[in-house]
């Protein structure tokens, strides 16, 4: 399926899933942790990993020039 | 421990569930609620882990490139570059139940029976994947065919769907449950994805190799801030790596026109047997 729409789209994601990776590696975020101070070192790491997942995505979905 | 988490984690029986139960009913001195013993099994894991690198060190290499290749093109043109896109989609579901749901699963170690109930439910699950591939190979009049036939019949893990894969990936993340076997649900969801046993134990080992690793690197560090025996976890690792290459090499002959029966009907009997055991205070 390519769309420049919906590769736009897993860009934002990207960009969301890396603000989400920084809060909750410098301690601002704590939803869905184990303790509630403190880095999540693996959250941030998994965050950091679905947005070049969603980056990977983006590459695959936009219109490419014949 | 090492040579029995080596031996379990691949064949679809739950190593995890075998690390709980176990040590329980033969009182060894392991304290599950102890904060040393997840990266203690991760550490064992890393094991299995390496040998399964050694065992599908040639794919690793076509993956890796294929990987790279793929994402930068945005296009995927060969078997490995697909199969390296297939294997992200499904160690996606794993890695993030994995890391949201960690904190239950640590609270769910302590209870062997907890354990020794997935472990009947897992042999079920075994039966149950069986069942639905009979069927499949009912419908397409394979039934009476020689077991190597009805098994050509069906996919090698490159040809499996993404939707397919992102499923074995949610079925990867069952396994977090111990008793749950995570090569059982994969395998499962593998050949419910259409492939054949030997592909989808392959694939099953596949997708583990990433998970294991990450889990093993976010883990380990912890290993060495306390108090414990290192020397005799790293040589738990190694011997669990030496029974994970057996294992391996045995599955893969195995599953050539072997089926997930025995281990299911396995399950269930271990499984009974530990809550019986457990009940009586054994």
């Amino acid at each position: 399926m390519k769309s420049n729409q919906l590769a736009i789209g897993f860009v934002i994601l990207a960009v969301i899933c890396i603000v989400v990776a920084a809060l909750y590696l410098f301690g601002v975020l704590q939803i869905f942790a184990s303790t509630t101070s403190g880095p999540h070192v693996k959250h941030a790491i998994l965050f950091g990993a679905l947005a070049v997942a969603s980056l990977i995505a983006a590459n695959f979905t936009r219109e490419k020039a014949v | 421990m090492g040579l029995l988490q080596g031996a379990t984690e691949l064949f679809p029986v739950s190593s995890l569930g075998h690390a709980v139960l176990l040590p329980s009913l033969l009182h060894w001195s392991f304290k599950q609620s102890d904060p040393s013993f997840l990266p203690f099994l991760v550490l064992l894991h890393l094991g299995t882990a390496g040998a399964l690198l050694i065992v599908y060190r040639n794919d690793w290499v076509d993956i890796i490139k294929g990987f790279f290749r793929a994402a930068v093109r945005g296009r995927i043109e060969t078997p490995p570059e697909r199969l390296a896109m297939l294997l992200m989609v499904g160690t996606i579901p794993a890695a993030i139940l994995g890391v949201f749901l960690e904190t239950r699963i640590k609270a769910l170690f302590a209870s062997p029976y907890v354990a020794a109930g997935f472990l009947v439910v897992n042999g079920l699950l075994m039966l149950g994947f069986e069942q639905l591939r009979r069927r499949a190979e009912r419908r397409a009049a394979l039934d009476a065919k020689p077991r190597l036939v009805q098994e050509a019949s069906f996919a090698q893990a490159e040809r499996i769907s993404f939707r397919a894969a992102a499923l074995v990936g949610a079925c990867q993340a069952l396994a977090f449950l111990p008793g749950i076997s995570r090569s059982g649900v994969t395998i499962g969801g593998g050949l419910l994805g259409g492939l054949r046993h030997q592909e989808a134990a392959r694939f099953s080992f596949l997708l583990a190799t990433p998970v294991i690793l990450a889990a093993g690197v976010l883990e380990v560090p912890q290993l060495f801030s306390g108090r414990v025996p290192v020397a005799e976890y790293i040589a738990g690792a190694l011997l669990a790596g030496v029974a994970a290459y057996a294992s391996a090499r045995f599955l893969l002959r195995y599953f050539r026109s072997g089926r997930l029966d025995p281990y299911g009907w396995y399950c269930v009997a271990a499984g009974l047997a530990g809550l019986a055991l457990l009940a009586l205070h054994v």
